[in-house]
């Protein structure tokens, strides 16, 4: 395989190319699905292929293939070059790649047992068991579940002499019962909305508490049903952790990737209200708010050696201390924050696509104490748990937020269950209102797996450790006002 | 790849298959994408790709497996995997034998210039976009797609031919070209597009030519209060919201499931008379694929006829089910979602956009929505923003830029409370007119 992707940097390289890169990748998918007491689809996929990026006159090329004959890669290569000649011609200044040392290396990530070894038949019947337990509630409608393994194993060539070899393992899956009467349409979903995954084998498959959990699940389905409507105001609201992922995600990740900050993806995405002049300077959140980036957290989707440019894998704050710090990067783009390294935020979504920035694991330091206790310190609240809708603009200021449940909190204790509670905020505003969070003992790390961006659209999979934290003063129920 | 091409492969299948029942689906294509931002290049790529899915059924058993490798090899592999598959997995009671051959309409949807589409000639339409931006001051970002075959926007491949074990065979090529640009200027843009199956279709200049007229009319946005606003939606923004609507809305499944809001309303009225809503692959602006994922026949089906619920879109299962014919809407089997509208239209009216805003006295012109998402399936409750060009009208005129809103809008009230429609277009992969509808419902104001 590597005699291929090397293949494709000397052809590259060859037919003018000033720098080349190539990633051939191997890459594995299984799902299996379960819905109302019978199988709903499993599929194996295996797909094979190689990208070649060039830069050719200071301008990028990128051309991939599955015809992995020697013809046919270097047919791919000449074509990200002739791509590359094409896109110097509008091109302000030529790119400047950050310089990173070429490193030899073979990684794989932690995973004590394989899940394609893992028989299929052992994989049903876990489903069918959630399966049964989630049905055997009354009034679920709908129980569905599903359990996905990815394997990824890249080996990546450039002609600055990076030669990298990456395995990486993922392994998650999830369920949701869904409960329907009269058009008001309720679910709840374990262990998070997406379900859980993370960077590990069948093991992290075992550790979950799968079945226990389908009945609760299930009544909580049921009763929302009956729940009382959410009333619209101004509350104190606890998030749980999976919830507060994705807040993470959309309303500090994105805003801090360099190329959104620089206007490259102004015509999909949009930009960032986290430009230059913020960096060191903007109170993004309260003091007690520490967000890091980590692309070597232990089991994270978005935890690798090298990235996808070969850049090694690091920790750094973005929020320290309330206080905007940082950006994610890449090469092209380091030096236009004055940094000397890129910070090694670029992947793909495999072979077929071109690396760009992606966030990395990013996740919010804990605080101090247990989720009972916040609870039991908030007066009058709402604990919000699961989300079930999100949406943010394209400068990620005005966000609003659905989560599947909420439970009022009178006197530090749950009274009642609510139902279609959304809430609404602005991205600073919000995380400036954070007066608590939970300890170490309640932080989890959250895998996001549907991650999208970029033109074609790639997506890409990340994990956002979190512990319950409250925000104060937030607004509660627009999605719902008459 | 060519019909035989594609036949040849599949064949293949079949005689690996060796007297299974089986099924084999190939997707794939060439797509290319050049892509610009601050009046420069940025990003330009390509790919070509294929993948070949077989599905074998014994019974009330399935399996499947799924690959790029299409040697003999590699394709006796995908079979034994697929088999093997099917012999581990529990019965699916209601699974139904594979559909023997199938007649289909003939679309013609390939444009050979278009297919062959080189890096220079999408970097010229790119650079008459950005000449266009500079000379306004402003700066402009976008991309020129084009393509042939059946790779999505998100790299999901659909069915380019279908074969099966009783002698179903189905082909269907097209070509695509997208150009998409925004004039920013500031925090202030603008945003024009234009779809199409010919790349010839394709004016960079033009396009930048709208985006920067909104872009110049964007700047010194005014705050408006939220609140309930007569709104003048342009397709893009009609568009997204349609495409909500349709995800959790017009799958038999869906319905049979009581989670649409057309479960048990069939042949009552849920809209305005003035809105008729279909699916149709065969519409002069969506030349999409004839058959669905399962080798059936996809026939136009009316969702909303003047404003009273017909009939969601079927595969087989669900008309088994409800005891009619599969409208040919399916997914690959089995799957948990049930047949899908991919081909929405919405007819319109003659009215020009410049008409529909001379009927409002005071309101909001909204090029675009972002980040759509759906609140409430019940009611097809979605929220998002406005953007690149949300603007205030008085009097019949646009007068002023305005600081753009999230909203949170039930899209079945909404299409009770359409007044007029215009000229439909083809936009985010929806046939969707302009429209003036009273009482949208904007909750609150972002930062610009």
């Amino acid at each position: 395989m590597k005699d291929l992707a090397s293949l494709a940097v000397d052809t590259a390289s060859a037919r003018g190319a000033e720098y080349a890169d190539a990633r051939l990748i191997v890459m594995q998918h299984e799902e299996v699905r379960f819905k109302n007491g019978e199988p709903a689809g499993l599929d194996q996929s295996e797909s094979v292929g190689v990208g070649v990026r060039v830069l050719v006159r200071g301008a990028w090329g990128f051309a991939a293939t599955d015809d992995l004959t020697r013809e046919g890669i270097s047919r791919c290569a000449a074509l990200a070059v002739e791509i590359g000649r094409a896109s110097a011609r509008l091109v302000a200044e030529p790119v400047r790649l950050a310089p990173e040392p070429p490193h030899r290396a073979v990684w794989a990530s932690e995973c004590r047992v394989d899940p394609f070894t893992v028989p299929l038949a052992r994989k049903v019947d876990l489903l069918a068991r959630i399966d049964a337990e989630l049905r055997r509630v009354g009034g679920v409608r709908n129980a569905e579940s599903s359990l996905t393994f990815v394997r990824e194993h890249q080996w990546f060539l450039s002609t600055e002499g990076s030669d990298v070899e990456q395995t990486l393992t993922r392994s998650g899956g999830g369920y949701t019962a869904t409960a329907v009467r009269d058009g008001d349409i309720q679910r709840r979903s374990f262990p998070a909305a997406e379900g859980h995954h993370l960077c590990r084998g069948w093991e992290f498959i075992e550790s979950l508490p799968w079945v226990e959990n389908a009945g609760r699940v299930a009544e909580e389905a049921v009763a929302l049903l009956s729940a009382d409507q959410c009333p619209p105001g101004t509350y104190d609201i606890v998030l749980d952790g999976s919830q507060l992922a994705l807040q993470i995600h959309e309303s500090v990740g994105h805003p801090s990737e360099l190329d959104r900050v620089l206007g490259m993806e102004a015509n999909y995405a949009g930009t960032s209200f986290l430009t230059l002049d913020k960096r060191d300077a903007l109170q993004f959140g309260s003091p007690i708010v520490n967000l890091v980036a980590d692309a070597t957290l232990p089991a994270g989707l978005a935890t690798f050696a090298f990235d996808d440019e070969g850049v090694e894998a690091q920790r750094w704050p973005i929020v320290e201390g309330g206080r905007f710090r940082g950006y994610l990067t890449s090469r092209e783009l380091a030096h236009r924050v004055g940094e000397t390294r890129s910070r090694g935020c670029v992947r793909a979504d495999g072979w077929h696509h071109i690396p760009m920035i992606r966030m990395v694991n990013l996740s919010l330091l804990p605080g101090r104490g247990t989720l009972e206790e916040l609870l039991g310190d908030t007066g009058r609240g709402l604990y919000l748990e699961t989300n079930r809708s999100w949406s943010i603009d394209q400068l990620r200021y005005n966000f609003q937020f659905k989560t599947e449940i909420a439970w009022e909190i009178r006197d530090g204790k749950r009274v009642r269950m609510l139902k279609n509670p959304t809430y609404q905020g602005i991205t600073t505003q919000f995380w400036n209102s954070c007066d608590a969070i939970c300890g170490e003992s309640e932080w989890r790390p959250w895998g996001i797996v549907n991650c999208g961006k970029g033109q074609p659209g790639q997506v890409a999979d990340m994990t956002h450790g979190a512990a319950p934290a409250r925000f104060r003063n937030v607004k509660v129920g627009a999605g719902y006002e008459s | 790849m060519t019909r035989d091409g594609a036949r040849a492969v599949l064949d293949r299948v079949l005689a690996a298959a060796g007297g299974e029942e089986v099924e084999a689906i190939l997707g794939g294509g060439r797509s290319a994408l050049t892509r610009f931002a601050n009046n420069e290049v940025t990003q330009n790529v390509a790919e070509r790709r294929y993948l070949l899915s077989v599905r074998v059924v014994r019974g009330r058993r399935t399996g499947r497996a799924t690959g790029n490798d299409l040697s003999a090899e590699g394709i006796a592999r995908l079979v034994r995997r697929a088999a093997d598959a099917a012999s581990v997995q529990p019965e699916i009671a209601g699974l139904l034998p594979l559909p023997g051959p199938q007649e289909y309409r003939a679309v013609e949807a390939s444009d050979p210039a278009t297919a062959d589409l080189g890096p220079e000639e999408r970097l010229e339409q790119a650079r008459r976009a950005v000449e266009r931006c500079r000379a306004a001051g402003l700066e402009g970002a976008g991309i020129y797609e084009s393509g042939e075959g059946t790779i999505g926007d998100y790299g999901e491949i659909g069915a380019l031919a279908i074969a099966n074990s009783r002698g179903l065979f189905a082909y269907h090529s097209g070509t695509s070209a997208t150009f998409r640009v925004s004039a920013l200027s500031g925090t202030a843009g603008g945003w024009a597009a234009r779809e199409s199956h010919r790349a010839a279709d394709i004016d960079g200049a033009a396009l930048a030519d709208r985006a920067v007229e909104k872009t110049l009319r964007s700047r010194d946005p005014r705050a408006w209060e939220p609140g309930r606003h007569t709104v003048v939606l342009e397709p893009a923004a009609l568009a997204d919201l349609l495409l909500e609507m349709a995800w959790c809305s017009f799958g038999a499944l869906l319905v049979q499931e009581g989670r649409s809001f057309l479960a048990n309303r069939m042949g009552q009225r849920v809209m305005g008379e003035n809105v008729t809503l279909r699916d149709d692959p065969y519409h002069e602006l969506h030349l999409g694929s004839p058959f669905d994922s399962e080798g059936m026949p996809t026939r136009p089906v009316t969702i909303i006829e003047r404003g009273v619920a017909r009939s969601p879109v079927y595969d087989r299962q669900t008309a088994a089910k409800d005891g009619v014919e599969s409208t040919g809407h399916g997914l690959p089997v089995p799957n948990t979602y049930g047949p899908m509208a991919r081909h929405l239209v919405l007819e319109g009216d003659g009215e020009s956009l410049e008409g529909l805003i001379a009927g409002v006295d005071r309101g909001l012109l909204v090029t675009r929505v972002w980040y759509t998402n759906l609140v409430d399936p019940g009611t097809v409750t979605v929220t998002g923003m406005t953007r690149d060009g949300l603007f205030a009208i008085e009097r019949g005129r646009v007068t002023h830029a305005v600081r753009n809103f999230r909203f949170n809008q039930s899209v079945v009230e909404l299409l009770g409370q359409v007044e007029a429609l215009g000229r439909p277009e083809l936009v985010n992969g929806v046939v969707c007119p302009p429209v003036r509808a009273r009482g949208f419902r904007m909750s609150s104001v972002t930062e610009f």
